[in-house]
């Protein structure tokens, strides 16, 4: 168990490595942020920022010394604001972190219910109806997804705000867009793996038994398809939700995708980097507790090899 | 009619009727996936054709609702023809999307079958970008390139394309490494065929289903993420037409015009879509599960 979780956390050091390696790269081998924000600074000026920020370095000193300082937690100064790239990601990191929390888990709760059903009553026409209705929403971007929400539910009816984290009331709308994307994607991948698993023979062998469908996948069914299913979607996490950012900046809540779009505007690299290292870092330890996860659900993985 | 007597009338028939049961037995999705594509390349000729230029400014006709003259889908706050825009977005969002593909499947397909026939040390570089790539969401990085490069249309194929030939490579890489332990593949070595040959005419050929069902899903994430960067300012900028620019103009007005944003959107999601069903037909209609794989 220690060794798995080591091997895990090693990995997991080399993934954050290389995100802060590929962001350094995106930023750098293009050019530099100075003559990409500013196009008509006279030459002692240009000289001066460049100097300041590094650019007049060769590349691969500039990525050492990036490397040294990020293990201190120090991305250099931003360009546009006083207070450190790391603490602006770490105001904005809670109203991400609620916004996708919550999404998550309504997304989990309502897919599973429908997979279940579906699982049960197999070929009903609400079952048929409901993975129709499911499969024309996937592809729906979130972003589009929020804005009839928003034409809708503010505008329209006025009932709930548009804009903005300033209570509660504030969070429905983005997190309804988001998870009506996300329910229609868990609900397919729940769907393919029950059906995989009520496929096995064990399950033939509990129809023997007398079991009804119902009893056959609320207790063995289910329980059987959560590991790869959690594995699967920690692991796709970082793509499923990538829409997050952009619902951000639709609903103008103040976290890590206002952020990173905020400060791309204004070429504040430092900032878009520690954004892109602190996802990594988030991603890495979501896996790790998704394995842990998975080691407390399934007693097959806890049995010595 | 008897089981007997149709075989005996479509025989009669000949060709026509052959084609018309082949397209029976093609999957409806696939079916409504071509379908969506054909409406947007239509739509597309007719507004590089037919309809007005969409930068043609009008402030006398701004906010027009829909179905006022002259403005079939109405027009937006500066007066832009929304038919128009969004028919020029649709040859925006395809050439991007079709280039990306393109680029990314020819690339992935390459480094894959080379990594899993060569295996060790590139394979294991391999599988470190693939766990790097999930760890990342794509649209993140784009945003990180966005500070320093700049917007263009081609700035942002290579952007897209550098990022998204990286499933193609992991497919690749599998289907071949399964390929290789074949006899035929042994013999084929034996007879003296030469490494390139190998790679290309012997286990290339093996993973073309699995990159056909990649390609047409990835399409629905490639024009997903250039109609966001639009979105946020960050992609394709005027003049050059695009759906997520027009969306987020619509977003600013969208106490007093519901058509500004309604309309663009509706057509995106009809595009991806038309790419997740196009790719689940193909799925099904090949025999190939693309999520199997990636597991």
């Amino acid at each position: 168990m220690v060794r798995f979780i080591a091997t895990r956390v090693v990995q997991g050091l080399l993934v954050v490595f290389g995100a802060a390696t590929i962001s350094f790269l995106l930023t750098s081998v293009s050019g530099n942020a100075v003559d990409a924000r500013y196009s008509n600074l006279d030459a002692a000026t240009r000289a001066r920022l460049i100097h300041q920020y590094g650019y007049d370095q060769p590349l691969p000193v500039r990525y050492v010394h990036y490397l040294g300082n990020l293990l201190h937690g120090d991305f250099g100064p931003s360009s546009s604001v006083s207070s450190s790239p790391l603490a602006r990601v770490g105001n904005a990191l809670p109203y991400t972190l609620t916004l996708v929390g919550c999404a998550i888990v309504l997304a989990t709760l309502i897919a599973v219910a429908v997979a279940t059903y579906g699982a049960i009553r197999r070929e009903s026409r609400v079952a048929v109806g409901l993975r129709r209705t499911f499969m024309a929403l996937q592809g729906i971007p979130e972003f589009f997804v929020g804005l009839v929400l928003v034409l809708v539910f503010a505008v329209q009816l006025g009932w709930l705000p548009s804009f903005g984290a300033n209570d509660a009331s504030s969070y429905v709308l983005p997190v309804a867009a988001l998870t009506i994307p996300l329910i229609s994607t868990l609900t397919r991948l729940m769907r393919s793996q029950l059906l995989d698993v009520l496929g096995r023979d064990f399950v033939v062998a509990l129809r023997a038994k007398g079991l009804t469908q119902r009893q056959i996948v609320l207790r063995h069914g289910l329980r059987n398809s959560a590991p790869p299913l959690i594995t699967y979607l920690a692991l796709q996490l970082g793509w499923l939700l990538g829409g997050t950012l952009i619902v951000e900046v639709v609903f103008g809540i103040p976290g890590i995708g206002s952020l990173v779009v905020a400060s791309a505007g204004v070429r504040d690299v430092a900032t878009v980097q520690a954004v892109v290292v602190v996802v990594a870092i988030g991603y890495v330890a979501l896996n790790l507790l998704a394995d842990l996860a998975v080691y407390a659900i399934d007693p097959r993985i806890r049995r010595p090899a | 009619m008897s089981a007997a007597d149709a075989t005996a009338a479509a025989a009669a028939a000949g060709r026509p009727a052959t084609r018309r049961r082949r397209w029976h037995r093609v999957p409806g999705s696939l079916r409504l996936g071509l379908g969506i594509y054909a409406f947007a390349l239509v739509l597309a000729f007719v507004g590089e054709v037919a309809l007005e230029d969409p930068n043609r400014q009008d402030l006398a006709s701004a906010l027009e609702p829909p179905g006022s003259p002259g403005h079939l889908l109405g027009t937006d706050v500066l007066g832009h023809d929304v038919l128009s825009w969004v028919a020029h977005s649709v040859v925006t969002s395809l050439v991007i999307g079709v280039c990306v593909v393109a680029i990314s499947a020819v690339l992935g397909s390459m480094i894959g079958v080379v990594a899993g026939y060569v295996g060790g040390a590139l394979d294991a570089v391999l599988m470190r970008v693939v766990d790097l790539q999930l760890a990342v969401p794509p649209l993140l990085l784009f945003i990180c390139a966005t500070s320093t490069l700049g917007h263009s249309m081609l700035t942002l194929i290579l952007l897209i394309s550098v990022v998204s030939w990286v499933p193609y490579a992991r497919v690749v890489r599998t289907q071949v490494q399964l390929e290789s332990t074949r006899a035929s593949v042994a013999a084929a070595r034996l007879a003296g065929v030469g490494r390139l040959r190998l790679l290309t005419v012997h286990l290339l050929p093996s993973a073309a289903a699995m990159i056909l069902v990649l390609a047409s899903l990835q399409m629905g994430f490639v024009l997903l993420w250039e109609a966001s960067l639009s979105f946020i300012g960050l992609g394709i900028q005027p003049p050059r037409a695009s759906l997520g620019f027009l969306i987020a103009q619509g977003r600013s007005s969208l106490q007093q015009a519901w058509w500004v944003v309604v309309f663009p959107g509706t057509m995106l999601a009809l595009l991806l879509l038309a790419a997740n069903v196009t790719g689940d037909g193909l799925q099904e209609r090949l025999g190939v599960d693309v999520e199997m794989v990636e597991r």
